[in-house]
């Protein structure tokens, strides 16, 4: 698949990476993307969201669900009134909005919620949206503690309502376009997939006379969020699992504040091992200080890799024989000379530069389908099939990591976890 | 000028390269290097394949039949060629179990049923080269092909036809000790050649498993260099290994089977070198 098989539309997204897709073990393995493509939306009756944070990222969801066929901003919340303020600029003068999420949900006319707070809410939040009878879209990690993502999921499944997380590479179709080379064997079988999410900027944003640096700068404290286990490599963490298809078994890690000694809390500087079965292994490196290599997943077979954000497939294609070039530098030239063989074996083992195939880029927006197929989900409240238990899965691993680090020991994968 | 095309990759733990001459499209160039790469899914024993499928079986001491297509042929020809070399070449041979082999192993061809009578284990790889050139030269040849180049690893080499300039094609075996010297040349139609070697680049690289015996599962370590010549790869790969570890008695014998196109370089007696490969086979 190449950079023209991929367009705007939804048909062309259907068509060109799902439609194709059964013999390649994608039914199975991306069975939340498929139900989403194939959702019909009507252009009526559409789904009421009631949008709970609208800072930069909800701001960025709202700007996402005005664009879906079947979802509509009905209402928006927020504690901290700049937000609010430019909240509102996005929406129609006539939505309510509200500075406590209580409120929202008292006012009643919704359906369901997406929340977009500092993660330490998450959990309230979306407990207080399933009791009071609405279906709930999460921004990713899903909570701070792995007792709270258990109580997420659990009262989803007492309250029969849709919890869907935000992990929108799910729905990327480069990302589906690399799973399905992946089943079909291009690349090998996956043995290490080695994951980064590298910056250079100290994350701390200033601090307006009208908050606090909590408030503002929530990501840095530990009280509030597991700093880049929690807010990047949730999304990586995914990923390694869902294409290793298969959870962690154990997770050994070392985290620091290496060099951003600024008072914050959480890591700024973290590696760590994921051991899954068969000695597979995910290898995950991020930090603040170099962003040289910046946000990748390299995904490594026995035949070839995938690195997914650069959109690139490699195939696994040692050095040239310089006797063989030699040789037919010579047939070329009508000379007929012996060629060495048996010479030296050994070759440096350098990276391979070879520029790789692409994997196909769309300016279709993954952010959008998965509220559109959030939407179809409400609508017959019924989730995405296998989309919770990827999120879920995902969120346990960021903080089983930060365990890791924080015990400087190797942590083994809970067995005591919901099943979703 | 004749058109020339190319087919590099990975495959049998080495680096393989198919050259094209004239004739035949890349179609069949591709499809030669998936008949390697065939082979390099059924005879690996470094992921799952149906080769590790049946050592579990024979560590295990059950029977098993042999269901995947290409494994069985392989070891139709390597039952062929462990007779050939009078047991020197033997896949089955294990350092940590001496006096293990292909002995043990029963293999019903016309059943695909193997087992053996004591715990065993087959490692195909360096036979897996030359059992694989030989598919993809098929492969090429059914496709029209007249000339082609193939190797895989430097120490595996096939060709299809003649030289695209004519003759045959002209190879030239280094010198282990010396590289800036040819220890021999020789010219191949429609051949394949291994070399097997105890000396020279790479031979002590740390992840280079030991050439062993498998009379006694010993190392050997004489200074040596073989070259064997066949129409089959296979035959060739499993040649080269019988001399290396054969004595000199049964280097002999060997020899005398086909002393044209098998060979023993001994370099104990280095001071006496080069010469010819015929003066030079068991000195």
């Amino acid at each position: 698949m190449t950079d023209k098989d991929f367009d705007l539309s939804r048909r062309a997204f259907l068509d060109g990476v799902l439609g194709a897709t059964a013999a390649a073990g994608m039914t199975a393995a991306a069975p939340w993307a498929i139900s989403a493509a194939q959702a019909q939306p009507a252009g009526s009756d559409r789904v009421r969201l009631g949008v709970i944070g609208t800072g930069d990222r909800g701001r960025t969801l709202i700007r996402n669900i005005v664009k879906t066929r079947n979802c509509i901003v009905a209402a928006i919340c927020d504690n901290y009134a700049p937000h609010l303020a430019k909240g509102k600029a996005l929406v129609s003068a006539a939505t309510p909005s509200f500075t406590d999420h209580r409120a929202m949900l008292d006012a009643g006319g919704l359906d369901a919620v997406v929340i977009a707070t500092p993660l330490h809410g998450h959990a309230r939040q979306t407990l207080d949206a399933f009791d009071a009878g609405l279906h709930v879209w999460c921004e990713k990690a899903m909570a701070r503690t792995i007792a709270d993502c258990g109580a997420m999921v659990k009262r989803s499944q007492d309250r029969r309502k849709v919890l869907q997380i935000g992990h929108q590479r799910m729905f990327h179709p480069t990302y589906l376009n690399a799973l399905r080379r992946v089943k079909a064997g291009e690349i090998g079988p996956v043995t290490q997939i080695r994951a980064s999410w590298h910056r250079n900027n100290s994350w701390r944003r200033p601090v307006p006379p009208d908050s606090n640096d909590r408030q503002i700068n929530w990501r840095l404290y530990r009280d509030s969020s597991a700093g880049l286990m929690t807010e990047l490599a949730t999304h990586q963490l995914q990923i390694g699992n869902w294409f290793l298809d298969a959870v962690p078994a154990r997770v050994i890690g070392s985290g620091s504040i290496c060099f951003w000694k600024d008072g914050r809390e959480v890591y700024d500087h973290v590696a760590l091992v994921f051991e899954y079965s068969g000695g597979r292994k995910l290898v995950y490196t991020s930090l603040l200080n170099n962003a040289r290599y910046g946000c990748e997943e390299q995904i490594q077979g026995s035949k070839g890799s995938i690195e997914p954000e650069l959109g690139r497939i490699y195939q696994e294609v040692p050095p040239k024989v310089l006797a063989l070039q030699r040789m037919r530098e010579d047939v070329k030239r009508g000379h007929k000379r012996a060629i060495p063989i048996g010479g030296a074996t050994w070759f440096p083992e350098l990276p391979v530069t070879t520029p790789g195939e692409s994997l196909g880029w769309g300016e279709y927006d993954e952010t959008m389908l998965q509220f559109e197929g959030f939407g179809e989900a409400v609508r017959s409240g019924k989730p995405l099939p296998g989309l919770l238990a990827q999120a879920y899965h995902a969120s346990v691993a960021s903080l089983l990591g930060e365990q890791a680090m924080d015990r400087g020991e190797a942590v083994t994968w809970p067995a005591d976890l919901v099943t979703v | 000028m004749k058109a020339i095309q190319t087919e590099r990759f990975a495959a049998m733990g080495t680096r393989a390269e198919l050259h094209l001459f004239g004739p035949g499209d890349r179609d069949a160039l591709l499809s030669a290097r998936r008949a390697i790469e065939a082979v390099d899914d059924a005879l690996t024993i470094h992921r799952p394949s149906a080769t590790t499928m049946i050592n579990e079986c024979l560590m295990a001491g059950l029977s098993c039949v042999v269901d995947d297509p290409v494994l069985l042929d392989a070891l139709i020809e390597i039952e062929a060629a462990h007779a050939l070399t009078r047991g020197l070449f033997d896949p089955a041979a294990d350092i940590a179990r001496p006096g293990v082999g292909w002995g043990v192993i029963s293999f019903d061809r016309d059943a695909a049923r193997i087992q053996a009578s004591r715990r065993v284990a087959l490692d195909l790889g360096g036979f897996g080269k030359g059992f694989a050139l030989d598919r993809a030269c098929r492969v090429l040849k059914e496709a029209g092909a007249t000339s082609a180049f193939l190797c895989a690893g430097e120490s595996s080499i096939a060709v299809v036809g003649e030289h695209p300039l004519g003759g045959g094609w002209p190879v030239a075996i280094p010198h282990p000790l010396h590289p800036d010297r040819f220890l021999a040349e020789f010219e191949l139609r429609d051949e394949a050649l291994s070399i097997s070697a105890t000396v020279g680049a790479g031979a002590n690289a740390p992840e280079r498993a030991a050439m062993i015996r498998p009379t006694d599962a010993s190392h050997v370590t004489a200074p040596r260099c073989t070259v064997a010549i066949d129409r089959s790869g296979a035959r060739a790969e499993a040649m080269s290994t019988a001399l290396l570890v054969a004595d000199d008695d049964q280097a002999g014998r060997l020899l005398d089977g086909d002393p044209a196109r098998r060979f023993v370089f001994d370099f104990s007696h280095e001071t006496t070198m080069p010469v010819q490969p015929g003066e030079m086979a068991l000195q």
